[in-house]
């Protein structure tokens, strides 16, 4: 049984209104748990509408979302508890902080969940390590912070339910190449140390290949390709079609290949690519 | 959802009705208004209908969005015609419980004001549906330039109009995506009394402020990057000019309120 299971999901915004537009077409889907999955795709290929069907945001048209084998959707009780073990954190959360300090905006979700006091201040402590936040934030208002903290504060808040499952929607946009490489490694660090599923959806295919160990490609509402990092982006061609990147380090090597060197091409990140470049290097430069 | 509301909606198209000047369908609205108001008998109503439902086919909006809008009155439709069969005495008895009688003349009032709402409803949101919000503000402000011999500042009143309806919907699509996150952080609004739901939306409320203020000052800010400064100098994009078609609506609406004349002098009134 998978973590999460999604099948033939279909989803129309504006239903039965001149405006239709089919947003999820047939989509089918399971993550398991401990996975990293990346999710990807070009503006308006469905991604934020397939991910507010997790946690039953989003009620589908036709097709059903199995948590842990059960109808999310089957009854209400089970739809609020599974919206505290799916969290997830939107695509600019920073304009949903409302509290008057940085501690109790963090502690909304926990509170909700009706958590004791000590194990909701247990609960934000964690999180708030989590994405790097110091304790003296605590009493701040979160409408004093920077851009970057406050993006910190939000997915703070999602983490601090301890959901199985976490899905951020683009959690690094609009930030500077700095505050996303924070973010990111804040992430990868919260997948090593909690051993939970994270989805997370991107544009950076760069951010993708470093994270991820599985991607999903959706395209005009269905989904183009699942598979490995690996596998996906051998597919280039494929991607390019999509109006999508390969990562920018395996751009590098497909050009140098096709010049003449004898670079191996599949290697997705750039410490791959320094240490495949080194080995060329070493080898006398390649055959040229 | 609240996305579903479509009474002030602009559904785009080019029909007789949507091709019609603003400045006429601002006008012509006001009078069938005032006409339907008039209006004392069924013939002049049914008049006022059937031309009402003409303009809704003439305007090709699927009827699908107009029954929805009309929903949105349903329940005012249902009270005040529960109302005028209790209230009204008079005429043939045709029901006679203990508590209450219905009456011929109870059944009639109420089918006559059932009728009257409906057109009036019909066609003042056939105005908004027919015509983009910016069109709209433009007719108004040029209908009622002539107030700014008195010193009022038309343009600017029409520019808060402009803005404010630009940013209805972005607002509503706002609200939607504040709910949606706070929901996921376990927000509860659909149960408990009335002062936990009021409570329940301090958490969608604050963060709505927040954002229209930030916005507002953004836009005012790419406002004076564009030297916005009023209506002084300022020339139109978009001319308006009137057509045969509205001369001809025009003809049509005389026609029509002459006729209610005619009729409520013929035939009297049933209320
Ligand atoms: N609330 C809505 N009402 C109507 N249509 C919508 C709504 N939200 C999204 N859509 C439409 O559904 C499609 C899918 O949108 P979605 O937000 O899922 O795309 P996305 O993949 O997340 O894009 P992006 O990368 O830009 O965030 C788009 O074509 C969009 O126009
Ligand atoms: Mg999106």
């Amino acid at each position: 049984m998978s973590l999460l299971e999604v099948k033939n999901l279909t989803y129309i915004y504006g239903k039965g209104t001149p405006f239709e537009m089919r947003a999820l077409d047939g989509v089918s889907l399971s993550v398991e748990k401990g996975e990293i999955v990346a999710l990807i795709g070009h503006t308006g290929s469905g991604k934020s509408t397939l991910i507010q069907h997790l946690n039953a945001l989003l009620k589908p048209h036709s097709g059903q979302v199995l948590f842990m084998g059960k109808d999310i959707n089957a009854d209400k009780a089970l739809t609020r508890s599974v919206r505290f073990q799916v969290g997830l954190c939107f695509q600019y959360p920073e304009y949903q902080l409302f509290e008057s300090t940085v501690y109790r905006d963090i502690a909304f979700g926990p509170t909700n969940m009706g958590l004791k006091e000590d194990e909701v201040r247990a609960a934000v402590s964690e999180a708030a390590a989590f994405v790097g936040l110091k304790e003296d934030y605590f009493e701040k208002s979160p409408f004093d912070l920077s851009g970057g903290e406050k993006r910190r504060v939000a997915v703070a808040g999602v983490m601090a339910m301890r959901p199985e499952v976490l899905i951020l929607d683009e959690p690094t946009a609009g930030l500077d190449p700095n505050g996303r490489r924070v973010i990111l490694s804040l992430i990868r660090n919260y997948c090593t140390q909690t051993g939970k599923t994270v989805i997370i959806v991107s544009h950076s295919m760069d951010d993708v290949a470093s994270l991820a160990s599985r991607i999903i490609v959706m395209n005009r509402g269905k989904i183009a390709m699942d598979g490995s990092v690996e596998q996906v982006f051998l597919r280039s061609a494929e991607l390019t079609k999509m109006g999508l990147n390969i990562p920018q380090v395996t751009q590098i090597l497909l050009e140098l290949k096709k010049r003449g060197y004898a670079v191996n091409s599949s290697v997705f990140t750039l410490e791959g690519a320094r240490r495949e470049l080194l080995r060329v290097l070493k080898e006398g430069g390649g055959a040229k | 959802m609240i996305k579903d509301i479509t009474i002030g909606q602009f559904f785009p198209g080019d029909s007789f009705v949507h091709k019609l000047d603003p400045r006429m369908k601002l006008v012509l609205t006001f009078i069938y208004i005032v006409a339907i108001f008039l209006c004392q008998n069924f013939f002049s109503v049914g008049l006022v209908f059937a031309l009402t439902v003409l303009c809704v086919l003439l305007s090709r909006i699927s009827p699908r969005v107009i029954l929805k809008g009309m929903k949105m009155i349903f329940f005012i439709i249902l009270f005040t015609s529960v109302l005028q069969i209790f209230y009204n005495k008079t005429g043939t008895t045709w029901l006679d419980a203990k508590y209450f009688q219905i009456t011929s003349g109870g059944v009639f009032t109420a089918l006559f004001v059932v009728i009257r709402i409906i057109s009036l409803i019909l066609f003042s949101s056939l105005l908004t549906y027919t015509t983009s919000p910016t069109l709209l503000t433009d007719a108004i402000e040029r209908l009622f330039s002539f107030l700014k011999i008195f010193k009022i500042r038309v343009h600017t009143l029409a520019m808060i109009m402009t803005i404010a309806l630009r940013f209805i919907p972005t607002l509503i699509e706002e609200i939607d995506k504040i709910m949606s996150a706070q929901k996921a952080r376990g927000a509860d609004l659909e149960s408990g009394g009335v002062i936990k739901r009021a409570k329940a939306l301090i958490p969608i409320f604050i963060p709505l402020f927040v954002n229209a203020f930030r916005r507002a000052y953004d836009l005012a800010l790419a406002m004076e990057c564009r030297c916005y400064r009023g209506s002084e100098g300022r020339t139109r994009m978009r001319q308006m000019h009137l057509a045969f078609r509205d001369y001809f609506a025009l003809a049509v609406t005389v026609c029509v309120v002459a006729a209610i004349v005619f009729f409520n002098i013929q035939f009297g009134s049933v209320l």
